[in-house]
């Protein structure tokens, strides 16, 4: 997904354009650009956010232009491969939301007729395209002809020097015209235009328009056509969630199909040899990301008998002792300023280093030596809930990888259906005993004590209860004195090699009153007896139930915290990436 | 114009199908119904479309987002009935509007007939009446609405689809839409009976065969996936990318079939089937006139024929299905149908298992091998 923007008007027309990007940050977020034309094309580009680098293109004159904020697809985020793109001459801008999925063979037709290609990506054949069949008046025939070459989805603004036109094409992404006095501004969706006009064409797929100072003409192939004017009062809150309340539940409600997409991609290349059978592993990570870092621990060190260190990007500059083996980091954003430091530590002791992020072309891929990308799509929500999941499916997927095999393949191949299963549970009765508690215990043994950790650390951004996680056997060593009727325990009794201690472990904090939310395999009776609220998790596969696990106390926290009538999407005191130590 | 389509209900004569999705999510010839009633919307350049949410909603808000669909989303807390449902979208309605169910294919063609009328109500014959809303028209206007009577007057029922303006507000409070009209044509309104095109309704879970039978042949040919040389394909056939057809694999369309699926080799795929995205249909296995849904798993030397399969089933090896047509009860209800089975979603069969002309609720596990299903199982239950 990318946004894209064009105007053609009166106001400067890069201001118009940075603003409207913005407003399109959530459609992605990793580079953007824009090109005005004076009438000769300026062009601004640069890797990094829209919101925060914005600025830097306001420099461009000229009341006619377009602009793109993009997610990489063809080519990693930087200034080369963000749009606009130019033809061979600089003259014709294009930008793109969508994907060619022919370009591969236009670029070699192009090429070889002399046209010199720039970019990774499969937008600037479109630029090259259009210049091979513009003969210096007629861009709306030239994008037509272009248009008939290309396979597989596109929105298109394109502006060529000398002209003060925009022309718009699409076909099966999104375009929408927003028509204002004297001015006429093109994007992705209606929200660049919210605040200048509320009058809008959308286009069909198939469509061209032609727009100017004085109007807009559409046509579908080569025909004149007319579409009506809209007139809409949305605003961009509504817009960008598509529906939902928040981000938070979106991107929850997204993770069926974030698993599977993350974990097909982890295939055989994702990592290379010399990665395979190292003498030890350190994974350095904060927050959430530390937390799939701890699964990371157990897994491994329970099938590839490769020893695991799982530590906090804040606390690493303090440890010592020689590092050797491999050093994997894990940031969703790719910026954590703690995993970088850690990262560097990494490079200067001349360990092998891996990366994991949802981030192409961010800081720490340009310092680690290989890189393994989640396909969690933007995360808008501050609580992580996506690109966790997407971790723990590049880290299970890495293990099978290690193991030198299909160990997990087979059940993990389900996982998306399970996901989906959880996601239909009813959590109320849980949410009624959380809504009211002021502490929160979350156990778990093995493997899911990470996930008791993560669960409780969702429960404490968003709702503000204070939730802590143990593992189920520490619970005796002290924090037992807390436990009453007012302290409510999540525990996680999952089958498998804990669960009769987990059972007993239940049984003792409920002869100290505590009510329990239980969660484990669906039909376990015993637990059901014991527990005051038992949250089911359908039969499957361990690590399935890991996952799923994961989602139900996604789920526990986002309720709460919406029953508590909290600001989900934006907690109090915290922001996204943390990019400073 | 501006139109509102009502998705809120679950569409509960549809169960087992409805427990994850309401119906107008339910995916025939591999789209939901309601991506069929917003492209005739479209079609007819109806771009302000309201679709009203209530049951599952998360689901069809997931849907509507991730295929960029230019609609609003109007939530209905609770479900309240359809003349709430309408009213949840009053806010955002200006003089006149196109109302639409959303769980009832609809063509574009019809649309273009209704869009111009003040009040009317979209009409068709049915030969089962009692199922709808029964129309009865005098002097060319609409002089009386029934809704499901048991003894019907006429053959002629509504299809769901209306187009009203705002005076129509008053009339819902406390009543369904179609008792909300009959209110408004008692005050004197004159409702004009517009006679449809194309529309079909799935009343019961096995009549969603006849509609993905009939919606099949409307898809566009593509094939995209790994086909292997030595298969055989002829007809209609719709392939989604990453889907790979083993060798000696015989598919006659028209058939779909999604994203990442895993289909032979040495299968058969007899026209009228739908399945959906990274379904597993093991060697030597037949799929005839089904509707599988997603990640569902077919077991080696399998027949199904006449089914509907629901997300996430897991069919054991030498699954068979049996068309008969018994008498099978269903809320108080005695219907006869023929059709092999329908199964709702992650049903799980043991090698051997025959359905015979069957409903399974969901979540059902059937342990034993050798068994022959009929009837109807309850959701959740184990077949021993």
């Amino acid at each position: 997904m990318c946004g894209i923007v064009g105007y053609v008007g009166f106001r400067p027309a890069a201001n118009v354009i940075v603003e409207g990007l913005q407003k399109l940050e959530y459609r992605g977020y990793d580079s953007f650009g824009v090109a005005t034309n004076n009438p000769s094309i300026e062009v601004y580009k640069c890797e990094g956010k829209i919101s925060e680098k914005g600025e830097r293109a306001w420099k461009l004159r000229g009341t006619i232009g377009i602009g793109h904020t993009r997610w990489a697809t063809h080519g990693v985020p930087s200034d080369r491969n963000a749009h606009p793109h130019l033809d061979c001459t600089g003259k014709i801008a294009v930008v793109h939301n969508g994907i060619i999925e022919n370009y591969a063979v236009l670029t070699r037709e192009l090429a070889a007729r002399g046209h010199i290609f720039r970019s990774e990506t499969d937008t600037e054949v479109v630029a090259h395209l259009i210049e091979e069949y513009y003969d210096g008046s007629d861009l709306r025939g030239a994008v037509e002809k272009a248009i008939q070459r290309l396979e597989g989805s596109y929105a298109l603004l394109v502006t060529v020097e000398g002209s003060d036109e925009v022309v718009a094409a699409r076909d099966s992404s999104p375009l929408v015209l927003g028509i204002g006095d004297l001015e006429v501004f093109a994007a992705s969706d209606v929200t660049p235009l919210l605040g200048y006009t509320e009058r809008v064409v959308y286009l069909e797929d198939g469509d061209l328009a032609e727009i100017d100072r004085e109007g807009w003409r559409i046509y579908s192939r080569g025909t004149p056509v007319r579409r009506p004017v809209e007139h809409v009062d949305w605003d961009v809150e509504t817009v960008k969630k598509g529906g939902f309340p928040h981000f938070m539940l979106k991107e929850i409600f997204e993770q069926p199909k974030v698993f599977y997409d993350t974990l097909h991609g982890v295939t055989e290349a994702s990592l290379p040899e010399r990665y395979r059978r190292p003498s030890e592993i350190t994974v350095v990570a904060c927050g959430s990301s530390y937390h799939a870092g701890l699964v990371f621990k157990y897994l491994c060190e329970s099938t590839c008998r490769i020893p695991v260190r799982a530590e906090l990007g804040s606390e690493f500059k303090y440890f010592t002792p020689p590092l050797k083996g491999i050093v994997t980091v894990i940031t969703q954003s790719g910026e954590t300023a703690d995993t970088l430091a850690a990262l560097k530590k990494a490079k200067a002791y001349n360990c092998p280093t891996l990366a994991i992020t949802n981030v192409l072309g961010s800081t720490v891929t340009r310092i680690a030596d290989h890189t393994v990308y989640m396909r969690a799509g933007p995360e808008i929500s501050v609580a992580a809930t996506k690109s966790f999941i997407a971790q723990l499916a590049v880290l299970m997927g890495l293990v099978d990888l290690m193991k030198g095999g299909n160990r997990f393949g087979a059940a993990l191949e389900r996982a998306n259906s399970v996901i989906e299963e959880v996601l239909l549970l009813d959590i109320a009765k849980a949410v009624e005993i959380c809504r009211p508690a002021e502490h929160l215990f979350y156990v778990g043994r093995g493997l899911f004590y990470p996930i008791a950790l993560e669960g409780a650390l969702k429960m404490k951004e968003i709702s503000y209860i204070h939730a802590e996680g143990y593992a189920a056997g520490e619970l005796k060593h002290g924090p037992f004195a807390l436990l009453s009727s007012e302290t409510p325990v999540v525990a996680l009794c999952p089958p498998g090699d804990t669960y009769s201690i987990m059972l007993s472990n239940i049984k003792e904090m409920k002869a100290r009153n505590a009510p329990i939310i239980g969660i484990g395999a669906r039909g376990d009776r015993e637990l059901t007896d014991i527990v005051d609220v038992f949250l089911p998790i359908p039969e499957s596969h361990e690590l399935v139930q890991l996952v799923a696990t994961s989602v139900v106390l996604q789920q526990l926290a986002y309720q709460t915290a919406v029953a508590l009538g909290r600001d989900v999407d934006q907690p109090r005191n915290l922001a996204k990436s943390v990019t400073v130590e | 114009m501006q139109a509102v389509i009502l998705a809120a209900g679950e569409g509960t004569r549809l169960r087992p199908l409805t427990r994850s999705r309401p119906k107008a999510l339910v995916p025939v010839a591999n789209t939901p119904i309601l991506k069929y009633v917003i492209d005739a919307l479209l079609a007819n350049g109806i771009r302000e479309i309201i679709v009203v949410v209530g049951y599952r909603k998360e689901h069809v808000i997931r849907y509507l987002t991730e295929n960029d669909l230019p609609v609003r989303v109007v939530v209905q807390e609770n479900q309240l009935g359809t003349g709430h449902a309408l009213r949840c979208a009053e806010p955002y309605l200006r003089d006149q509007f196109l109302l639409l169910a959303g769980d009832n294919y609809i063509d574009a063609a019809s649309i273009a007939r209704i869009m111009g009328e003040r009040n009317a109500v979209l009409v068709t014959d049915h030969p089962n009446p009692t199922n709808f809303g029964v129309v009865v028209t005098k002097d060319g206007l609409v002089s009386e609405i029934k809704e499901k009577p048991d003894t019907p007057t006429g053959y002629i029922v509504s299809t769901g689809v209306y187009a009203l303006d705002r005076s129509f507000f008053k009339y819902t409070i406390g009543h369904e839409v179609p008792d909300a009209l009959q209110a408004m044509i008692s005050d004197g309104a004159r409702v004009v009976p517009v006679r449809a095109v194309d529309w079909q309704d799935a009343v019961n879970p096995w009549d969603l065969l006849e509609m993905n039978a009939k919606l099949l042949p409307r898809i566009d040919a593509k094939r995209a996936g790994t086909i292997s040389r030595s298969s055989k394909l002829y007809g209609l056939i719709r392939i989604g990318k990453g889907t790979v057809i083993g060798p000696n694999t015989y598919i006659h369309g028209p058939v779909v079939i999604g994203e990442d699926c895993v289909i032979g080799p040495n299968c058969v795929i007899m026209p009228n089937t739908s399945i959906g995205s990274r379904v597993t249909i093991d060697p030597l296995s037949y799929v005839a006139n089904s509707l599988v849904m997603d990640d569902v798993v077919i077991g080696s030397h399998s027949r199904i024929i006449d089914a509907v399969v629901g997300e996430a089933c897991r069919l054991q090896d030498h699954t068979a299905t049996w068309t008969s047509g018994a008498v099978l009860e269903r809320e108080g209800r005695f219907q006869k149908a023929a059709f092999g089975a329908v199964l709702g979603d992650r049903v799980g069969s043991a090698p051997f298992t025959i359905l015979k002309n069957c409903i399974i609720g969901n979540n059902v596990t059937i342990e034993a091998g050798n068994t022959t299903v009929t009837g109807v199982v309850p959701d959740g239950a184990v077949v021993i």
